[in-house]
């Protein structure tokens, strides 16, 4: 097109005809792809990945921080906070991230142009929930190799300082040496904090599912975003809630009921808690790492349907 | 006879307010007609039902009553979006992508890829002149510049049917002469498009066939021509005609029972092209 109003006319490009009737896939894996990328771009480019920089100085500080202690309990505690701040930013960023995204697809109607085109609601939900989940799987690798970095470093520093310091006293045995030396060992950097990492990540899907599940039926990001973490809390609440409504028997059958009925639909978010114990140097029972994936796929599925359900039918 | 491009048929929607069982009527037993390869307007006020009405064609909303076709499929059929192209009214489209990643998001979700879907991203920034800022994020377009990407995005999948919302709105009258000139561009290339709009300048000139829609009905329908002649008068145009020449023609028509001036005066252009005109010639000044 020509900046001028009368400038002659230039023929508009057709490329082969397409048939009114083409078939169009019962599901598209390509669509969900495109729009999960689309997704994973947009929270890129918006310079979501700025709380990286806020973590990493969380984890240096902590890292720096001179603790009264044996070496193995400061590793020990550097591990906690690092992991725990890693924990919380996950699942934070898992609610925010989601809640900004299809509240503000129908805002701007960008929606509309989405699912004027032949885009299954099933499609354009996966691939919203597969792009944030992408970008949660980036940003816990990135935190982790942040984490390792610093828990390396302290331990490299222990292990030689020990390890002079007893040498240099000449009070201890070649083995004893090594004794001490692996006890710090032990909190320091191993493979099976990538568990618990990997049970962030389950805990932060089932977050995020359960956000996007609230998006679809909200009138705002701000409402998802506060309901989404109510939901949080109220999650690790279940064991406290079956102690004291279910187990009294003082208790009306009605109270009880609703106690059930919230426990069936909102996830127990204290089973992702296992991580914990990883962390303080506890073995992992691979049972329980396959347990807890088999659950977060199960609380996916029901999630997904469920936001399916709403949004199949919703007019824009 | 072809398959109409779009038909609806007794459509009425209606939405309910809140909990309360109050409700409204945005679209009351409309029906039309349009045909393959013709330009449509739908023209009416502000909350007349037209943007219901194109939400329904497009499959976004369900009508409460009666249906709507694209090319013999119900809206609600995902294959006839296949030969929809939309473009909504003030487009926001992704604010981070560039114009070229616009398009190219969208024609994956038509299902194009390698080079014939580069391929027609060349030839549609080309079509409406954004290939200098194909690379540019939207954030930086201008309100005309997004609503082109917006055409060029409803167009990536090579569309039958391409639906318009308010196209020119909160454009520069150069601008909308812009979108107005591809409009009549894509009627000339076979496209058939049905917009929506209640600039009635804009309609005028480039649809064939108009619908007049208040209060969700259809109060009127037809050709531009059937729709604004006055059959009983008749308008000349005349160049150098000297001032003799004016009172004789006066002079005749008073000599004829039943005839009379009712409006003489120059010719008059319309404030938009001679704003357009200014602009154009600023231009050339400048280069």
């Amino acid at each position: 097109m020509s900046d001028t109003p009368n400038a002659p006319a230039e023929s508009a490009p057709r490329t082969t005809p397409r048939g009114a009737g083409k078939s169009v896939p019962i599901f598209s894996i390509g669509r969900v792809y495109t729009i999960a990328s689309s997704t994973v771009t947009q929270l890129v480019r918006m310079k979501t990945f700025y709380f990286l920089l806020a973590f990493a100085l969380v984890v240096v500080a902590v890292g720096n921080f001179n603790i009264p202690a044996t070496p193995a309990k400061e590793l020990s505690m550097i591990k906690k906070v690092a992991f725990g701040t890693m924990d919380i930013f996950a699942w934070l960023f898992a609610i925010v991230a989601t809640a900004l995204l299809i509240p503000k697809d129908v805002e701007d109607r960008t929606l509309y142009t989405i699912l004027s085109k032949p885009v299954r609601r099933i499609e354009y939900l996966l691939g919203k929930l597969g792009g944030v989940l992408s970008v949660i799987a980036i940003s816990l690798v990135a935190m982790y190799a942040i984490c390792a970095v610093v828990i390396f470093s302290r331990e490299s520093l222990f292990v030689a300082a020990e390890y002079d310091s007893m040498k240099a006293s000449g009070q201890y045995t070649a083995a004893e040496i090594e004794e001490q030396l692996s006890l710090i060992q032990q909190q320091g950097l191993r493979a099976e904090l990538g568990i618990a990492v990997l049970a962030s990540f389950f805990k932060a899907s089932v977050v995020a599912a359960v956000t996007i599940f609230l998006s679809t039926f909200a009138s705002s990001s701000l409402f998802t975003i506060i309901v989404s973490i109510l939901l949080f809390l109220i999650g690790h609440a279940h064991h406290m809630a079956s102690s004291f409504w279910l187990d009294e028997s003082g208790n009306s059958v009605v109270v009880q009921m609703m106690v059930k009925v919230i426990k069936i639909l909102i996830p127990n978010y204290q089973l992702f808690s296992f991580s914990e114990g990883i962390v303080q140097g506890e073995a992992v029972v691979a049972a329980l790492v396959w347990q807890m994936g088999g659950l977060t796929a199960g609380y996916l599925v029901v999630f997904l349907l469920l936001s399916l359900l709403v949004f199949v039918d919703k007019e824009f | 006879m072809s398959e109409p491009a779009v038909e609806v048929k007794n459509l009425t929607k209606v939405f309910s307010l809140g909990l309360k069982k109050d409700y409204v009527v945005a679209v009351d037993n409309l029906s039309f007609e349009v045909k393959a390869g013709e330009v449509y307007g739908l023209i009416g006020p502000n909350g007349s039902g037209k943007s219901t009405t194109m939400k329904v064609v497009l499959g976004l909303m369900a009508a409460s009553k009666g249906s709507a076709k694209v090319f013999g499929l119900d809206s609600g059929d995902i294959r006839a979006r296949n030969e929809i192209g939309f473009l909504p009214e003030n487009p926001y489209f992704y604010k981070h992508l560039s114009g070229a990643e616009t398009l190219r998001f969208y024609g994956k979700l038509c299902g194009m890829k390698g080079a014939a879907l580069k391929d027609r991203i060349g030839e549609l920034l080309k079509l409406v002149d954004l290939e200098g800022a194909a690379n540019r994020r939207l954030g930086g377009y201008s309100k005309g510049m997004l609503q082109r990407i917006g055409l060029a995005q409803s167009l990536i999948q090579n569309p039958r049917l391409v639906i318009l919302d308010e196209p020119t709105a909160g454009v520069d009258p150069v601008g909308s002469r812009q979108i107005r000139d591809l409009i009549m561009r894509l009627r000339d290339e076979g496209y058939t498009v049905f917009l929506c709009s209640h600039l009635l300048e804009q309609v005028q000139e480039v649809c064939d066939r108009v619908g007049i829609i208040f209060k969700g009905r259809m109060r009127r329908e037809g050709t531009l021509d059937e729709l604004i002649e006055i059959e009983n008068q008749t308008s000349m145009t005349i160049e150098n005609a000297t001032p003799e020449l004016i009172a004789e023609i006066n002079e005749l028509i008073r000599s004829r029972a039943g005839a009379r001036v009712v409006e003489e005066g120059h010719s008059r252009t319309s404030l938009e092209h001679l704003f357009i005109q200014i602009a154009e010639r600023s231009r050339e000044e400048k280069s």
